[in-house]
Order: structure tokens, then C-alpha cells, then sequence
């Protein structure tokens, strides 16, 4: 056929032309829906083709994949196509042989895009036709055949059949007509083939119409069924129509955009509430269906329908008290009748709308994830959060008042993961809006508008509702979230005591991964909040379980590490990638890193500097990710001028050590990082005053046996203390035996009575302490044999006894 | 400031209202409050118990009159009959019970005796339990030694659980008010024991039963002479501690003054200094400041100025108004210790200061603290110091004091291979016989 063409289509170039580029516009109409249909089937050929298209935009319009190795020739539109179709009928007659369903079916999709796409151009092939029928019945065939010989084919094919049955179906009841006449006369020359093309444009426009939904466009929603008849929606015939879809629901050739537009179009004729109700509990899982991978997430548009779909039924189920909507119903079989309902009595309604309001939340975590935090789209979205809060909480009171549980608590715990890492203004604001938006009278009982007023007492009474009610792991859930709340509000005391009070500590580990990451996080924030408060010693305890790891990022799930030799699974990467935080409910890594040093220093450097010389003191390590920098650092031949973070508090710990307090404030304040702390001035004088305490300690520490008095009045003013706290200082080291010294009131200064041993005397001690622990040894060994020995001998007599006897 | 530091307010919703009452005649003593509303308060706590002659007088105090509501004649009356309803219902187990036979043929075991009286003497379940609510009623009467006698011989007898752990709160509760400190420091051993082996279904109930106990046993604690060894050992134990910290810090006051006052406790300081830190943020006095300032802060003259403070807020004390002069001696001895192992050179005049005593007082005290105590020190009377001599342990003494035990050691290891060679010896011997 393509040499025919080849040699012949001079002379018809031009119109054949003119024809294309008509049809340019209407291919690229019926693209975008194909595109959006076909992605469930297909996914790979058409985002080829859309690969394509994008590129080759004009210049060849709707090739396939199987002509990219021809030569470059110029060729019409048509031809193309032609050709196109040619070899997709090879294969599947190449594939028809080997048995190959897979190939088959992968074609014939081929060959029906590539028809339904040229319908203008080339009407319906001959070869189509003559392919369809031909398949049919090998297919038949082929079912034959396998229903005789079982289990002769491996799934895939088996699903592959399965599939090319239904869809041979479809098609064939298309084209019956033309089928029919090709069957009358199967050997018709490929010239009439083109006659039949060309010559006959009305009846391709008729079939037109009578092609499926799918590329029809929305306008006019003439729906044409079998028979070409129009369908009609009413009210009616509503309840049949829904089954209907109901029962297509989930099937492999479901048109789910198809459905969800059917549905929508009902929902506007129904005329009672019941029938709404009805229409809506089929219309949002099939919105929420639409999109079948877990990776992908919602599209925007359609979040927004399906979130005021849910407000809708929402507002219904308000104002028609009769009916409840619950998942213990059971399935009724008439339930196509509208309900006759008696004053007085609910009328219970199979559903569940915590589980919308579940997944709308889901959906909207996933787009966040997928959206690039730092573009305007990410914003934009995170705008709809109020919306999606309103929902939420309008389905709280929903669930209150009906007094359904477990949804409640379901959906008071949504409530709570939407606020507890957020501020006191935000909460409020967030809180006023979503008030204004509800009609007056709808109140909650957990959360009464005085409430509401606070954001902490809101959080309490949120929890506290969790606690009497929830579930065990919801309860523990909560109460990370009430802590995190307290502590994100500089609530150390508070926050700690409900941590330590909960044991929650003892078996997180057998919490699943996602509390697993809320726990982190908390502690990472109580941790903050203690620095914060300037205690340095709590922080950094506080954090070392996090921080010291070395894999931060992936301990709150806010990014994945990327690791050099151990593979993951891919599997469990897609589990980890789901599991991340969007990106504004993260905590700033840099930030807390900084916090963690800063704390690291403040501890490590004097008990470093405590340690001396002494190498059994010196392993005593308070964290090892600082010490591991400070080596790295003072390996290096040559340091630069500090530039990040690091490099500030690397700086700042070697002059801290070497009792330049003055630099090593400068250091650290010039740390830009702190400007994203809550009152940065406060936290700066804070660490300063520490700065100057510790670096007292440190000077102390580090000189004093170089001295033998040490005036109290020249510490203050080297370290700018005033006198009582450098009285205070000195007093508590030398009461907690740090410091051999002691103060002269008389003539105010500090007496030093520290001796540096000599090399024999302190290996004279090391020597001591040896023994003294090889013999404690030697003890232990001792009474396990004797305990081991006590055991053999019992047996031996047993045994003695049994040979007596 | 008085008020400030009262604790009574907590304390009270701990307590039974018996025990609320010696506490409330306490105020009304120091006129700590108005005394008008100190009588109230008297007439709300006593209006639901049986003292009713006691209450209408209080009634008639208030309210200024000499008339008597109606209502109280009535009680009275309903008082009076109940009481003897009861009176010869108990008679009756008593005249069993104070038989002599019957005494001499009671065994230790309570099963076995129970079904004795049951058998011989006709006693049931119901009489015994008579004997608790007659002790109950007697308590409410405010007949307290009565009450104490009825609650024990009912324990003896009866085998109910729940109601022997009643009746344990409520022999308590009698012996305290009797102030018979003796029963009352076994009772309070009984409790703990019981407190302490009892499955309590949920934690917080435990928490509550530990909370009132701790509450209760205070006024024993600080009654009884040995009370204050015993607060200690059974405070500073595990559950008590985290029960103290947990629901009710204040407690902290009494556990401080019962260390401070008792001088052979110098190992449990530590642990209390960490816990008053812990919960400073919580519970602060200036009794838990004092020890602040002296341990954590070294600030000696913030120490002698919460001295002062404390010497008000114990004297205003219920409890602890007994010990004020003790404490006041110990928190002396406290920071002088402190000063003097920090110190070198010490001028007198500051430390007397320090100590809240004039010149030749701080001079006496000092030679007493070094006699009594034994510190190496000096008083050199020309500068007016006192000069510590330091004692630090040389380096040879330190190796002597570490291998010290050594040989010692190594002798028994050696002794015991030896003993234990023969031993297996003679075990093969008697092996290869058989």
C-alpha cells in the first residue's frame, strides 16, 4: 500500500495538505482528551506520543513510535498514518502467529488511536476493518483453545486476552456495519479501499457521532448509547443510572472521566436530598478514584470539586437530620426507591465521610509534596489549607452530633496535625476564618468558640478529647502533638514532664515509622525550646539523640539521604518518599544543627580542657559529631576565614578554648542563622553570657596550674563577670572537686593548690588502678566458677545418688 | 507573707476533715487569716460530721446568736439514737471477743479463727462488719480512742480486703488525733506496706492512695521522736519521691526540714539538692531557696537572707513550728561547713554575719564547730581569721589507699582455690569409691 502511495500521491499532496492542516487544529482538540483518557490504559505510548507531539509539533504531526527509523522523506499527513497503520496490522498478524497476546494488544491500541485520531484523513481503512474482523476471530479462536487446554498461559497473556475480548467487543460493535460488508466481500482490491476513503466523507462524519464518548467533547452532553439513541438524565431514572456506574465502578475499561461527568450531570437533576446524598457518596470516590497511582497526586481543579462536593453533603446532611451517613448499614437491596422516612426516625445511609475527609487530606499532603516548595504554585496551594481546616472541622461537628467516635476522633486528629506546629497568630487567624465561614448555630462541644479564642487551650481540649477517646495510637500521637505545641511556646517544663511522664521514650521503637518521625520531631523541638530557654545541658541531651546520628534529614523526613553503598529497595524508597513533611511544616535544618554545636561547644570545650592531659578522662566524649569536626578542623594546615555555619562554631570553640571568650562571641553572633529564632537579641545575650561563664571555667581549667593565686577581682574583669558570679563559679568547682583551690576571704583571691604529677607518679597511680582492677577480675572469675562449679557438682551427686541407687 | 507561704490550702483537699480541723485551730492561733472566716471554714468542714454540740457552737459564734437552728436538735437526736443502736450491736462481738476462752483459743491464722467464732459462738460477717461502722460513727463523733479500738479489733476479725484497708486509714487517722504516736508510726508502716503490695487497677489511683499518705503521714513524721528518720527513708524512696514530684511538690518543704534537722543525713543532701532543683520551676519556698543559694548558687548571702524568711514561714507552720529552733542550728552548721570547705582564710566578723549572729557569738560558735566537728582550722586572733589547713592527700598516700586491699584480696582469692582443689579432690575421690 505504501509503494501505491508513494509512487501515486503526487498530484494530491496539495489537497491532501490543506486536508492535514484542517485537521491539525481538531487532532490537537481531541489530543488533550485522549491524553487524559488513554493515561490509565496506556500510560507509555502516550506519553511517547505527547514527547513527540511536543517537539514535532507541526512539522509530523501524529507519528508513532514505528516510523522513527524511516528514512526523512516528505510525506503527507496521510500517508503517514497509512503507513502507521499498515505496520501495526503486520505485527499483530506477526504476533497472531506466535500466540503473543501482549504484542497484540499493545498494537491493536496502536492501530485504534491512530484510526480514531484520522478519522478526516483517512476514514476507516480497509485494512482496519479487514484487521478487526480478522481478530475476532482469532480470538474466538483463541478462546476456544484455552478453555480446552487450562493453565497453558502464563497471566500476563491471559490478562492480555481477557482484555483484547472486551475491547474486540467494543470495537466490533462500532464498526458492524462495514464489518458486515467486508465479510460479504473479503477480497476487495486496496484501490476501492481508497475510493472508500476519499469518496465517502458523509458516513465517516456519521460514525463520528457515533464514536464513543470518549472524544466527544462536552458540549451539548448529547450521551449516545448502543443503539444511537439519546440518553437522558432525570430524576427518574436516576437510581438506575447510578447502579449502573456503581457496578462499572473499578473495572479495567471504565471510563472513570467518563463516570465522574456522568455522575456530575446527575447530581444536578436530582431532585431530593435523598437522591443528592445518593449521587454524592458515588461522585467523591470516583473523583478520588480518577487518579489510580499512589505516587501521583490529585489534580488541583478537581481537589477543589471534590472539597466542595464534601461541604455539600456536609450542608446537606445538616439540614436533613433524617439521615445518617455510616459505615454499619447494611446493604439494602431496594435501594433504588427513595426512602420513606417518618417523622422522627433516621434513616441510615451506607458510607463514610471521615474516610473523604481522610483521603482529601491525604490528596492535599500529596500535592504538597510533589509541588516545588520555593515556586508560587506551592503557595498557592498551601492557600487552600484553610479550606481544606474548614472541612475538617465542619465534619467534627458533624461527627459530634451524631455521635459517631471513632470518626470523630479520626478526624479531631486531622484537626490537630493541621495545628500543632503552628504558631499562636496563624492558629488564631486560621481559627476566626474558619468561624466566619460556618453558618451561625454550628458549634462543636469539644471545641466551644471560647476555645477556640487560644490556640493552646484549643490544643488541650483537642487532646485532651484524644485522650479519653482515642485509640491507643491516636492517643499517642496526640500527645506528641500536645508537646511539640508546648514546647514550639518555650513550655520546657511542661513539655518535659509530659514527655517523661508519658514513658512514651520506652517503646517508640515499636511504633510504626510515621509516630516514629512525629516523636523525632518533637523531641528535636523540645530540644529547641530548652536552648531557647538557655539551658545548654538539656538541649544538648535533647538533641544528641537526633542530631548526633548523622541522618537527620531522613529522622524527620524532610528529605532522603542519599546513601553511598547501601541500595534501598525501590519499593522502600517510594514508601520513604511518602513519608516526607511538606516543605513548610519543616524545621530548619541549619538551624538546628547550629543549636546542637552551640550547645556541644559550650559542654565539650571546658570538659575538654577538665580532662587535661589525663588520656583516661579525655575519652569521655559528650558528643562525638562535634569532636569529629573540631579534629577535622584542627588537622588543617591552613583555615580560611569562617564562611558557613560550621565553620563559625569550629572558630568560635578554638578560641573558647584558648580563653579568647571576646572571639569567640563575635563568632558566634556573627552567625546569620539565628536572625530565624524568636527574639534573636535575647537568645545572642543568652549565649554570650554562657560564652563568658564558660570560658571562665575553660581559663580555669586549663591555667590554673600555672598559678598559685589567682585574684577574684582580675577574673571579673578579664571576663567581665561581676564579682559574685565569678565567687559563685569558683565556689561550685571547687565544692564539686573539679578545682583544687580554695578562697581567701582576707585577701579575695583563689588559692590554688593543684600539683601536676610527675611522669612517675602518675604512671605510679595508673600502675595502682591496674591492679586494682586485675584483681577485681581475678575476683569475678572467681565466683563464676565457683557458681559454674556449684552447678556440676549438684549434678555430679544427682549422679551419685542415681548409681546408688 | 505569712499567707503567701501558708500551705494549708493544699494540703487540705489531702485530708480528712478531722485531720483539717487541729490544722485550722493552728491559723486561727497565729491569725494568719481573718478569724471570721477561719470559724466559717470551721463550720463547712465539721457541718457534715456527727459533733453536732460542737458545731452548734460554732454556729452560735458566727451568727452571734444564742439561737439554735432547728435542725441541730433534730441530728443531735438522730445522733444519740444511731449511736446507741450501734453501741449494742458491738456489744454483742465484743462480749464474744473479750472472752477469755475465746483469747486463749486464737491462732495466728484470721480464716481459721473467723470460722471458729462462727461455729461456737454464732458470730457472722454482718456483726463484724457492725464493729466498722461503730468505729466509723465513733470517729465522726469525734471519739477518737474509741474509734481507734472499735477499727482494730474489727481488723482482727474480718477478712474483707477493701474494708481492712478503710479501716487501716481510719485507725490512722484516730490514732493521730489522739496523738498516740506511737500506733500511729506502726499504722503508718502498715499503710505503706499495703499501699505499696496492692494491685491497683489503674497507676493514678495508686498515685492518689500515695498522695494522701504521704499528706497523712506528716503529722507523724513530725510528732513522733524517731519521725524524722523514718520521713526521710520512706520519702526519699523511689515511688515516693516521683509521687512527691508529681502531685505534690510542696511536700518538698517538709522533706527539706526533715534533711536539714537530721544531722547524721549528709549522703541524702545531694540527692535532695538535684530533686529541689528539679522541681524549682514548680514548687519554690524560701526553705527549698535556702538550700538553693547554699548548693547550687554558693551565694552565702543569699542563703543567710532566705535563713531569715524561713524563720517566719516555720514558725507559721503547723508542722514544722516544733523544729524551728533545730533548724535554724542545722542551717547554721549547713553553710558554715560550706564556707569552710570552699575557704582558705575566713574573716570571723563576715561569717557571724553570714550566720545571722553578732562578734563574740560567731567566735563561740566557730570553736564549737571545731571541736565539734573536728575541721583543721585555726583561729588567728590578731587578724581575727580563721585559717583552714588544707588536707590534701598526697600522691603517695593515694597509691597507698588504692592498693591498700590488694593482697588482702588476692590472699582470700587464694584461699578459696585452695579450699576449693580440695574440695574437688576429695569429691573424685568419693566418685572413683562409689
Amino acid at each position: 500500500m505504501s509503494r501505491f502511495f508513494r509512487g501515486g500521491s503526487d498530484s494530491e499532496t496539495d489537497d491532501d495538505e490543506i486536508i492535514s492542516s484542517n485537521e491539525e487544529e481538531m487532532s490537537d482538540d481531541d489530543h488533550i482528551s485522549d491524553e487524559s483518557t488513554d493515561d490509565e490504559t496506556t500510560p507509555k505510548p502516550t506519553t511517547g506520543a505527547a514527547a513527540k507531539s511536543r517537539f514535532l509539533k507541526d512539522a509530523v504531526s501524529d507519528s508513532e513510535e514505528s516510523d522513527i527509523d524511516e528514512k526523512v522523506e516528505v510525506k503527507s499527513a496521510k500517508d503517514k498514518k497509512l503507513d502507521a497503520l499498515e505496520l501495526s496490522v503486520k505485527t499483530i498478524e506477526n504476533a497472531k502467529k506466535i500466540n503473543d497476546w501482549v504484542a497484540i494488544q499493545n498494537e491493536f491500541e496502536k492501530l485504534n488511536k491512530i484510526v480514531s485520531k484520522s478519522f478526516g484523513t483517512i476514514g476507516i481503512p480497509r485494512i482496519y476493518i479487514k484487521t478487526i474482523a480478522s481478530l475476532e476471530d482469532f480470538l474466538n479462536e483463541a478462546l476456544q483453545k484455552e478453555k480446552e487446554a487450562k493453565k497453558k498461559m502464563n497471566s500476563t497473556q491471559a490478562k492480555a486476552l481477557n482484555s483484547m475480548k472486551n475491547k474486540t467487543k467494543k470495537i466490533v460493535r462500532q464498526f458492524e456495519d462495514e464489518i458486515e460488508k467486508w465479510r460479504q466481500n473479503p477480497v476487495d482490491t486496496e484501490e476501492e479501499i481508497e475510493d472508500d476513503g476519499i469518496e465517502k466523507p458523509l458516513p465517516i462524519k456519521k460514525d463520528k457521532l457515533s464514536y464513543p464518548a470518549e472524544d466527544l467533547d462536552d458540549e451539548g452532553f448529547e450521551q449516545v448509547g448502543k443503539g444511537n439513541k439519546l440518553i437522558e438524565y432525570t430524576s427518574d431514572n436516576l437510581f438506575k443510572k447510578l447502579r449502573e456506574i456503581l457496578e462499572a465502578r473499578g473495572k479495567k475499561n471504565t471510563d472513570r472521566l467518563e463516570q465522574i461527568k456522568i455522575l456530575q450531570k446527575l447530581l444536578g437533576v436530582a431532585a431530593t436530598s435523598y437522591q443528592q446524598i445518593r449521587v454524592l457518596l458515588a461522585l467523591i470516590p470516583a473523583q478520588f478514584d480518577y487518579n489510580p497511582s499512589m505516587s501521583n497526586y490529585m489534580n488541583v481543579d478537581m481537589w477543589k470539586s471534590t472539597q466542595k462536593e464534601i461541604n455539600q453533603l456536609l450542608t446537606i446532611m445538616d439540614t436533613n437530620p433524617n439521615f445518617i451517613i455510616h459505615d454499619h448499614v447494611e446493604e439494602e437491596e431496594e435501594e433504588d426507591k427513595e426512602p420513606v422516612i417518618e417523622p422522627g426516625q433516621t434513616f441510615g445511609i451506607r458510607g463514610s465521610i471521615v474516610s473523604f475527609i481522610d483521603r482529601l487530606d491525604d490528596e492535599f499532603t500529596k500535592s504538597l509534596q510533589n509541588i516545588d516548595p520555593h515556586t508560587t504554585d506551592y503557595v498557592d496551594r498551601l492557600k487552600d489549607e484553610t479550606e481544606l481546616y474548614a472541612t475538617i472541622v465542619r465534619g467534627q461537628i458533624y461527627f459530634e452530633k451524631n455521635d459517631l467516635n471513632e470518626s470523630t476522633s479520626r478526624v479531631v486528629m486531622r484537626r490537630l496535625e493541621h495545628l500543632y506546629y503552628k504558631p499562636d497568630q496563624v492558629i488564631q487567624t486560621v481559627e476566626n476564618t474558619v468561624a466566619q465561614s460556618f453558618p451561625s448555630g454550628l458549634t462543636s462541644s469539644i471545641t466551644p468558640p471560647t476555645i477556640t479564642q487560644d490556640s493552646s487551650d484549643l490544643i488541650h481540649a483537642l487532646c485532651v478529647y484524644l485522650y479519653k477517646k482515642g485509640e491507643s495510637l491516636l492517643r499517642t500521637r496526640a500527645m506528641l502533638c500536645h508537646i511539640y505545641h508546648h514546647a514550639l511556646h518555650n513550655r520546657f517544663y511542661i513539655a518535659r514532664d509530659m514527655l517523661l511522664m508519658s514513658h512514651l521514650q520506652d517503646n517508640i521503637q515499636l511504633s510504626d515509622v510515621g509516630t516514629q518521625i512525629l516523636h523525632n520531631r518533637t523531641m528535636v523541638q523540645v530540644g529547641l525550646c530548652a536552648f531557647r530557654e538557655g539551658m545548654i545541658k538539656e538541649a544538648q541531651s535533647c538533641l544528641q539523640e537526633i542530631c548526633g546520628t548523622g541522618r537527620v534529614k531522613e529522622l524527620l523526613a524532610q528529605g532522603l539521604q542519599l546513601q553511598k553503598y547501601s541500595q534501598l529497595p525501590p519499593e522502600q524508597e517510594k514508601l520513604d518518599r511518602q513519608r516526607q513533611l511538606p516543605f513548610h511544616m519543616h524545621i530548619n535544618l541549619e538551624l538546628l544543627e547550629c543549636a546542637y554545636l552551640t550547645c556541644s561547644m559550650l559542654l565539650e570545650i571546658p570538659a575538654m580542657a577538665a580532662a587535661g592531659s589525663n588520656p583516661e578522662a579525655r575519652k569521655k566524649v559528650i558528643s562525638k559529631p562535634f569532636r569529629r569536626m573540631l579534629d577535622y578542623n584542627e588537622r588543617q594546615v591552613f583555615s580560611g576565614p569562617p564562611e558557613n555555619t560550621r565553620d563559625h562554631i569550629m572558630g568560635a570553640a578554638k578560641a573558647l578554648a584558648a580563653g579568647e571568650w571576646q572571639k569567640c562571641q563575635e563568632l558566634i553572633g556573627a552567625i546569620k542563622i539565628w536572625n530565624l529564632m524568636p527574639e534573636t537579641q535575647k537568645i545572642k545575650e543568652m549565649l554570650n553570657r554562657k560564652i563568658q561563664e564558660e570560658g571562665l571555667r575553660t581559663y580555669l581549667f586549663t591555667y590554673s596550674s600555672f598559678y598559685t593565686t589567682l585574684g577574684l577581682e582580675q577574673l571579673s574583669t578579664m571576663f567581665s563577670l561581676p564579682l559574685n558570679t565569678v565567687t559563685s563559679i569558683v565556689s561550685k568547682m571547687i565544692w564539686s572537686e573539679e578545682l583544687a583551690a580554695s578562697l581567701d576571704q582576707i585577701n579575695n583571691v583563689v588559692v590554688l593548690h593543684r600539683v601536676e604529677h610527675t611522669k612517675v607518679q602518675q604512671l605510679a597511680l595508673m600502675f595502682a588502678e591496674k591492679a586494682a582492677a586485675f584483681v577485681e577480675a581475678n575476683e569475678r572469675t572467681m565466683e563464676q566458677k565457683q557458681a559454674v562449679g556449684q552447678n556440676q557438682r549438684d549434678q555430679q551427686r544427682q549422679k551419685g545418688i542415681c548409681a546408688f541407687t | 507573707m505569712a499567707a503567701n507561704y501558708d500551705l494549708t490550702p493544699k494540703l487540705i483537699p489531702y485530708l480528712d476533715r478531722h485531720l483539717v480541723f487541729p490544722l485550722l485551730e493552728f491559723l486561727s492561733m497565729h491569725k494568719i487569716y481573718p478569724e471570721i472566716d477561719l470559724l466559717k471554714a470551721k463550720y463547712e468542714l465539721l457541718a457534715k460530721t456527727n459533733m453536732v454540740d460542737f458545731i452548734s457552737m460554732l454556729y452560735k459564734t458566727i451568727h452571734d446568736t444564742d439561737e439554735v437552728p432547728e435542725e441541730f436538735s433534730t441530728k443531735r437526736d438522730e445522733v444519740l439514737q444511731t449511736l446507741e443502736n450501734l453501741q449494742a450491736e458491738a456489744q454483742k462481738v465484743l462480749d464474744i471477743i473479750e472472752n477469755p476462752e475465746v483469747i486463749a483459743a486464737l491462732r495466728q491464722d484470721k480464716l481459721q479463727n473467723l470460722n471458729f467464732l462462727k461455729e461456737k459462738y454464732g458470730l457472722t460477717d454482718k456483726m463484724v462488719n457492725t464493729l466498722y461502722q461503730f468505729g466509723q460513727f465513733q470517729y465522726n463523733c469525734g471519739n477518737y480512742g474509741g474509734a481507734s479500738d472499735m477499727l482494730y479489733h474489727f481488723r482482727v476479725l474480718s477478712t474483707d480486703h477493701e474494708l481492712n484497708v478503710s479501716a487501716l486509714w481510719g485507725k490512722l487517722a484516730s490514732d493521730i488525733l489522739d496523738s498516740n504516736w506511737d500506733a500511729a508510726l506502726e499504722e503508718v508502716q502498715k499503710l505503706k506496706e499495703t499501699i505499696d503490695q496492692k494491685n491497683f487497677t489503674s497507676p493514678l489511683h495508686q498515685l492518689q492512695q500515695r498522695t494522701w499518705f504521704i499528706h497523712w503521714s506528716i503529722f507523724v513524721f513530725f510528732n513522733h521522736p524517731k519521725g524524722r528518720d523514718s520521713i526521710i527513708d520512706v520519702f526519699f524512696t523511689a515511688q515516693y519521691i516521683n509521687t512527691i514530684q508529681t502531685a505534690c511538690p510542696w511536700i518538698l518543704r517538709y522533706l527539706t526540714t526533715a534533711v536539714v534537722t537530721n544531722k547524721r543525713r549528709k549522703s541524702i543532701l545531694k540527692d535532695l539538692v538535684k530533686i529541689i532543683q528539679q522541681e524549682s520551676y514548680e514548687y519554690r519556698d524560701p526553705i527549698t531557696e535556702f538550700i538553693e543559694s547554699l548548693y547550687v548558687k554558693f551565694d552565702f548571702e543569699g542563703a543567710q537572707h532566705k535563713l531569715k524568711e524561713c524563720e517566719k514561714v516555720l514558725s507559721n507552720d503547723f508542722f514544722l513550728v516544733a523544729t524551728l529552733p533545730e533548724f535554724v542550728e542545722n542551717a547554721r552548721y549547713l553553710i558554715s561547713e560550706t564556707y569552710c570547705r570552699i575557704h582558705l582564710k575566713i574573716d570571723i566578723s563576715g561569717l557571724s554575719q553570714t550566720l545571722n549572729l553578732d562578734q563574740e557569738a560567731g567566735e563561740k560558735w566557730i570553736v564549737n564547730l571545731i571541736r565539734d566537728t573536728r575541721v583543721d582550722a585555726k583561729i588567728d586572733f590578731k587578724e581575727n581569721t580563721v585559717i583552714m589547713n588544707q588536707n590534701h592527700t598526697s600522691i603517695y598516700q593515694q597509691v597507698i589507699e588504692r592498693t591498700k586491699g590488694l593482697s588482702f584480696r588476692s590472699q582470700v582469692l587464694a584461699s578459696t582455690i585452695e579450699k576449693r582443689e580440695a574440695h574437688q579432690s576429695a569429691s573424685a575421690a568419693e566418685a572413683a569409691e562409689s
